[in-house]
């Protein structure tokens, strides 16, 4: 029993994770219909770069937000690629993205090496919790995520530019006639995705062992909780994203071996079949 | 438009011809034939890949899964059942057929990049398949595929080079078969059905013209393409293992595919050439012996993304189709001057 909390615990931990990482995917592709390969890359980076400052002599909190504002310009970056031309099919632009994806594991590779960064936890110790004894680092995973999607909900439900995302995200056509610029709601979207995936990694690298090469299995997995949230809603990505770092995590835990990509695309998998279903049965009812 | 009917209208055999002759001599000049054997093989892929998202607009990241089932069933029907080579190399693309019907059937229903992420599992879990059941050799792989013609010759190694000529000269006709298989799908009525689907979905429903269907079949035939060359690089290798089929070649099969251009006959090939050798050159850059150990592999993941970011940005219908609009361009503004319309119309030989 102790052993399933512990596993349960460590999932959400990785779950929240991969939630921040699938908000990104879904802000990006709200706006822009665009779907976001380099999601996964802003955590390394961010990961990578805030155990690299720490271990150089920044303090603890500086150096983490540093590394999530680079996530952040690194995703602004993206953004001005992708958005450089209006007319690039869908798919056109989830290759350019895959591209860029190639040009962040060359920077990760050329600023921090092969391999994983060294682990500087932003909070040392550990906690019993009915007798599963976890890493604070761990556990601080889960209330940040929530907090960072309670401010997500708050600035597309209470600030102007929030509003105009959303409304970009609903009809870009008439959000372009009441004046709202589609190109510069494009841009913030894909920076907030920067900024999101650069939190994920940030928070996780202390616990995981973030490598250059996590970056293509952590956007599948964030994908994945996206597809959870249908690509549009962060809070069902929230509870996708949890629930794909508890069972890949429990799969693990108890020997089955380390699926989690996998078990990831499984359940990808069976959700987008079930769902074509409905779909189906929507578009028969019309 | 009244250029890409015109396009469309002239005939491509006589090119299809001469790339064949081309593609024949090449491998008696070569001194070693694996890599051009792997581009013959991505070529093939990509041809059926290309015709794919040309008309459904959607992209099939996981193409290698079809490519895995390909050489699954030659490694499992010559190795682990010890039935026929030829047997396995008919029912390879039967079996990747059937995995495509399957996977498509609830997938191509969906818009957006659905698919894309449908086909990556597929791809993932064979290879997870092919880690854990004895069947499919359980991480180690099935070694030993047998010659898929028994030659009548003593020496080894006459026998090896020979033999993987041949299945270079299958590779040609492969590529052959599906350039024209291509060119006739889209030129049948099943084809103009189609090209109206990659124009408006909803317009060629209400035109009688069966989506689900028509992207299903064009599907599937991509997927006999990828299969016939899992089969094909089993019988060539002959060995395969989990880590044949990586990720990463499937997104190259996409790239190539949009590279080249998308719904174009030569689209995949063009572009199947030319990111094959940008990866051989980087490849062969990044393993030179005076390059320092993290320089090998960021010059390589930096020269393929920034080419990609590059092409794509700029020309992103890819090389065929821009390179024949310029063309078009040039010799419409030529005839213009010289003010005679029949020189538009008159082949470019």
């Amino acid at each position: 029993m102790t052993l399933f909390i512990t596993f349960v615990i460590s999932g959400l931990g990785v779950g929240a994770a991969y939630a921040l990482v699938g908000s990104g995917f879904v802000i990006v592709h709200r706006v822009t219909h665009v779907v976001n390969f380099a999601q996964g890359t802003y955590a390394v980076l961010a990961g990578m770069l805030a155990s690299r400052l720490i271990t150089t002599g920044t303090p603890h909190g500086v150096g983490e937000l540093l590394a999530v504002l680079v996530a952040g310009a690194a995703g602004l970056g993206v953004g001005a690629v992708v958005l450089a031309r209006r007319d690039t099919p869908p798919f056109v632009a989830l290759l350019i993205t895959l591209g860029l994806v190639f040009v962040g594991l060359a920077i990760n590779i050329l600023l921090f090496g092969q391999n994983p960064a060294p682990s500087v936890p932003l909070l040392s110790g550990s906690v019993d919790i009915l007798g599963a004894t976890t890493e604070w680092q761990r556990l601080l995973v889960v209330p940040i995520a929530l907090v960072v999607f309670g401010i997500l909900g708050l600035f597309f439900e209470r600030t102007d530019v929030g509003r105009a995302m959303t409304a970009t995200a609903s009809n870009r056509r008439a959000a372009q006639l009441v004046g709202i610029n589609y190109r510069r709601m494009g841009l913030a979207a894909f920076a907030i995705g920067g900024l999101l995936g650069g939190i994920a990694g940030v928070l996780i690298a202390p616990s995981q062992q973030i490598s250059p090469y996590a970056d293509i299995p952590l956007a599948i997995s964030g994908f994945t909780a996206a597809v959870f949230g249908n690509l549009s809603s962060p809070w069902l990505t929230l509870l996708g994203g949890l629930f794909l770092g508890v069972v890949g995590q429990l799969l693990q835990g108890y020997g089955v071996g380390s699926f989690q990509t996998q078990v990831s695309l499984i359940l990808m998998l069976v959700i987008l079949i079930v769902r074509a279903r409905a779909l189906n049965a929507q578009e028969e009812a019309k | 438009m009244n250029l890409i009917a015109r396009v469309r209208a002239r005939s491509p055999y006589p090119q299809i011809v001469a790339v064949t002759i081309v593609a024949l001599v090449v491998p008696l000049v070569l001194p070693e034939l694996t890599f051009y054997m792997q581009l013959l093989m991505s070529a093939i892929v990509v041809v059926g890949l290309s015709l794919f998202m040309g008309y459904a607009g959607q992209a099939a990241l996981g193409q290698g899964a079809f490519v895995a089932v390909g050489a699954l069933t030659v490694g499992v029907f010559t190795v682990q059942w010890h039935l026929p080579p030829l047997l396995a190399l008919v029912c390879a693309p039967i079996f990747a057929a059937a995995v495509a019907a399957l996977i498509g059937w609830p997938l191509l229903r969906l818009r957006g990049h659905y698919l894309a992420f449908g086909t990556i599992a597929i791809l993932l879990l064979v290879q997870a398949l092919m880690g854990v059941i004895p069947l499919f050799g359980r991480g180690i792989g099935i070694n030993g595929i047998p010659p898929l013609i028994v030659l009548p010759i003593e020496d080894a190694q006459t026998r090896n080079s020979l033999l993987k000529l041949i299945y270079v000269v299958i590779a040609v006709v492969l590529l052959v078969v599906a350039l024209i298989l291509s060119h006739r799908v889209v030129s049948s009525r099943f084809g103009r059905g189609i090209r109206a689907l990659a124009g408006s979905e909803s317009a060629a429903a209400s035109a009688g013209v069966p989506v689900l269907g028509s992207k299903l079949h064009v599907f599937v035939l991509a997927a006999v393409f990828a299969g016939l060359v899992g089969a094909l690089g089993a019988f060539y290798f002959p060995f395969i293992n989990p880590e044949s089929f990586p990720p990463d070649q499937s997104f190259e099969y996409v790239i190539m595919a949009v590279v080249g251009g998308v719904g174009t006959l030569w689209g995949g090939l063009v572009g199947a050439i030319a990111v094959g050798i940008l990866l051989k050159l980087l490849n062969v850059l990044a393993t030179l012996p005076e390059m320092p150990a993290v320089m090998g592999p960021t010059l390589q993941y930096a020269g393929y993304g920034l080419v990609l970011v590059l092409v794509l940005v700029f020309m992103p219908k890819g090389l065929v189709p821009t390179i024949t609009a310029a063309w078009e361009r040039r010799s419409a503004a030529r005839s213009v001057a010289s003010k005679d319309p029949a020189v538009v119309s008159a082949p470019e030989e």
